[in-house]
């Protein structure tokens, strides 16, 4: 009897948390057919026209170094386009939803408000990893062009291409901790914040040295630890020289990128779940 | 359409209205140093190198443009001011970023030859494998006359792996005999065959020219010698010692004039035994 219990609860939990990750699977699909029906996409259009103009003209500009311009613009485009779409949509994705009251409907259904933040978190995701793989592959057509035929940079532009989309995806979870309590203009600013501290982490640490008392040294060590650390995934200008990173780094750096989001998303579920939408 | 057309044409008349721009504001001083702007750059630093590289070859290409002969290792007159910290920008931003140490080696020693050695160093401190910056640092020294440093150079540059043979021959020849054409026409030889810009294969190729042009002329004031000690004076035209330019094949024009390498005719100073460079000549005169 006691068995038979068992192995009801067991299957009851197994497909409990089957149907959790097919809620949130929807809450994602949705929130992706969301983006592409806002358009959001159409910026590959301007990157498209960005690389073809970039390299058609930059020859005459770059004294021969146009392979290196077109990798530094295109994953540069790729990084910023990318900032812009994780700020400005991550922070509507749920004031976007409470506006419409939408997020009603979604509530008096079987839907946790983790389930559902993670849902429209991995739906903007999967909307920037289009977005990436779309820009990469025009960048290593930009240098097919300029090079006439094969070259030796499309094969390392990908890794740096890796961790642009890691950079991004915890860019999208900190604007979504931040629209999780705040209005869509306070969140923009406050992670674009996060995007431009996050880029000066290594002189939090050299402040945080130079620093005469403790408590302050104990501050900005803190600070550096606390924000992210996004100065490691900026790996462009190394792919334009054909340097790709050491799989022990992309391995670290995945992994850092996936505690933080974890524990991201964690933080915002938390506000979120104690947030009251009457 | 019509609202465009109206704002394009009142551009051109705002244009037209303008006062004319300043031109000493080209030179004026960059406002972020390297080290902001590699800090604000936001791991943008490889794009903005990229601008600040383009700035630099954009700088140069405005000034030069009235000057369109003007080999690019003597752009002295030009007052490039500005060059050295554009460069030094550009490398303090991508580190990695070759070709603008290389532009410094050539092209600043004629400006500032304490800037082009400091950039170059900071090349090879940040490229310690890039034996191509060691030989750029050894012919900025050997322009400066300092075989023994020159020598160094061309030395620890051939001990990195992947270095050609050259650069351990280069450093012998530094060595004994810095000073010599034979010298000059190797680094002008490995510089042509080395590098990818063709500013500075233009250069070195100018540079080689030259260096046969000295080596005719000096032959020349030979046959005037000869000539003089045959006849006992200089001769006042070419005709006179055409034969012999003709029977040793050296290439002369219709008027008799011997040809440079570039294919200008040499000019003879009548009566003093001299001979000089055609103000026409693709030659550089020094």
């Amino acid at each position: 009897m006691e068995s038979t219990a068992a192995i009801t609860q067991s299957t009851t939990r197994t497909e409990s948390r089957q149907g959790k990750l097919w809620r949130i699977a929807a809450i994602a699909r949705n929130a992706f057919r969301e983006a592409v029906r806002d358009r959001v996409l159409y910026n590959l259009v301007l990157f498209m026209l960005l690389l073809t103009g970039a390299s058609i003209f930059i020859g005459e500009l770059s004294g021969g170094q146009e392979r290196k311009v077109i990798v530094d613009l295109g994953l540069s485009a790729m990084l910023l386009f990318g900032v812009f779409i994780a700020i400005f949509v991550g922070v509507g994705l749920v004031y976007k939803e409470i506006e419409r009251r939408t997020i009603y409907a979604v509530f008096s259904k079987p839907v946790g408000r983790g389930e559902f933040l993670v849902g429209k978190y991995l739906g903007l995701c999967l909307t920037l990893l289009v977005n990436v793989v779309v820009m990469g592959v025009g960048v290593s057509l930009a240098l097919l062009y300029v090079s006439r035929g094969w070259d030796s940079l499309i094969p390392t532009i990908w890794p740096a291409v890796l961790l642009i989309y890691m950079e991004l995806m915890l860019l999208t979870a900190t604007a979504l901790l931040f629209s999780s309590f705040s209005s869509p203009a306070l969140s923009a600013l406050l992670t674009f914040m996060v995007f431009i501290i996050g880029h000066f982490s290594a002189d939090l640490k050299s402040l945080a040295a130079s620093m005469g008392s403790t408590s302050a040294r104990w501050l900005f060590t803190g600070l550096y630890y606390l924000l992210p650390n996004l100065a490691n995934y900026s790996f462009i200008t190394p792919a334009s020289h054909g340097r790709a990173p050491s799989l022990e780094f992309v391995f670290a750096t995945a992994l850092y990128a996936f505690v933080y989001i974890a524990v991201i998303l964690a933080v915002a579920t938390l506000v979120f779940s104690r947030r009251n939408f009457k | 359409m019509i609202g465009m057309a109206c704002a394009a044409l009142l551009v051109h008349r705002i244009d037209t209205l303008r006062p004319p721009e300043d031109p000493n504001a080209i030179d004026e001083s960059l406002y972020v140093n390297g080290k902001m702007a590699r800090r604000i750059s936001l791991g943008f630093n490889g794009l903005a190198a990229d601008w600040y590289w383009m700035r630099s070859l954009q700088y140069v290409g405005r000034k030069i443009i009235n000057a369109q002969d003007l080999p690019i290792d003597r752009l002295e007159q030009l007052n490039l001011k500005l060059l050295a910290p554009l460069l030094d920008t550009a490398t303090t931003l991508d580190p990695e970023f070759i070709d603008p140490y290389e532009y410094a080696a050539i092209v600043l020693p004629a400006i500032d030859v304490n800037e082009a050695i400091r950039i170059t160093q900071k090349g090879i401190e940040a490229n310690p494998n890039a034996w191509r910056l060691y030989h750029h640092l050894g012919y900025i020294y050997w322009q400066q006359r300092d075989y023994r440093a020159a020598s160094e150079m061309y030395g620890r540059g051939a001990q990195i792996e992947g270095a050609p043979p050259w650069m351990e021959a280069m450093k012998a020849k530094m060595a004994a005999d810095g000073g010599s054409r034979a010298t000059a026409r190797e680094i002008y030889t490995r510089m042509y065959e080395q590098s990818t810009d063709e500013k500075v294969k233009d250069m070195a190729h100018k540079r080689l020219l030259q260096l046969d042009s000295l080596d005719q002329r000096d032959s020349l004031r030979k046959l005037f010698a000869a000539y003089q000690a045959r006849t006992g004076k200089c001769p006042n035209s070419w005709k006179e010692i055409e034969p012999v330019l003709r029977a040793l094949r050296i290439a002369v024009d219709a008027s008799g004039a011997p040809l440079d390498p570039g294919g200008a005719a040499y000019v003879l100073r009548a009566g003093a035994c001299e001979v000089e460079l055609n103000p026409a000549s693709e030659i550089p005169a020094k």
